[in-house]
């Protein structure tokens, strides 16, 4: 079953978003091990089209449970392309003269789920993130697989 | 939900989530202290990269005038994410017993 919640473009929106997450791995009876993974995911993917994007559109999120796992994908409506999946990673080997907090969460979710996949519509204006977190596919240090993809663009 | 004060023996204690809501209260508290510092993570649930922001710049600025963040009480959740963001190699850490 997929259930599905929009939420206000804003920081202040967050708490509403956990709440959420919570409670529909509560009703599923989705492994609770993988929820700060998940969380953690879901807050990166919002608070970067809160602050990237010019929209004033709520953002939807829809998870549906999967065999060992969890599927979400983030809907942003009224929005230009942006691949998350194409950011660069961060370079964690710099010293702390160098380093800077900038791009951390997306180089972060590449190694917290299984798999990211990012689509654009031209027509529709919207953008779809959808990412999976499984016990099966839990990574350690390795990354997750990463995919973008765009029927058209602006 | 998070609370950020001082403990016993100057210790600093965390406790809830570090979210990009919260990093604000947290940095300006941060912002405050000096010296060689210990957080207690012990009852710090979660952390984003909006949390490994605040904790960077405050790092950056003690070891400036030759202080340093430690953390100690870190669960599993945050020693992945430190080790993901190579945050291993710039803070010292103790885990959660």
């Amino acid at each position: 079953m997929t259930s599905y919640r929009t939420f206000r473009r804003s920081f202040d929106s967050i708490q509403d978003i956990f709440a959420f997450t919570a409670e529909v791995f509560a009703s599923e009876h989705i492994d609770p091990s993988l929820l700060p993974s998940v969380d953690v995911t879901v807050e990166e993917l919002f608070t970067n089209m809160v602050k990237y994007t010019a929209s004033t559109a709520a953002v939807r999120i829809d998870m549906t449970k999967l065999a060992g796992g969890v599927e979400v994908t983030l809907t942003d409506y009224d929005v230009g392309p942006f691949d998350v999946t194409q950011a660069p990673d961060v370079d964690i080997d710099r010293p702390i003269e160098q380093r800077e907090p900038g791009g951390l969460g997306l180089h972060l979710i590449r190694r917290l789920v299984d798999c990211v996949h990012y689509e654009y519509s031209a027509e529709s204006r919207q953008s779809r993130i959808t990412f999976r977190k499984t016990q099966a596919g839990a990574p350690t240090s390795d990354r997750g697989t990463v995919a973008g993809s765009a029927d058209a663009h602006d | 939900m998070l609370t950020i004060d001082f403990g016993p023996n100057g210790v600093v204690v965390i406790a809830g989530r570090l979210d990009a809501a919260q990093s604000p209260a947290a940095q300006a508290f941060l912002d405050q202290v000096q010296g060689t510092v210990t957080l207690d993570c012990g009852r710090l649930e979660y952390i984003s990269s909006a949390g490994l922001g605040v904790l960077l710049k405050t790092q950056k600025r003690l070891m400036g005038s030759a202080g340093k963040l430690r953390l100690s009480g870190v669960n599993r959740h945050l020693q992945d994410i430190f080790v993901y963001s190579g945050f291993d190699k710039i803070f010292e850490i103790e885990p959660a017993p």
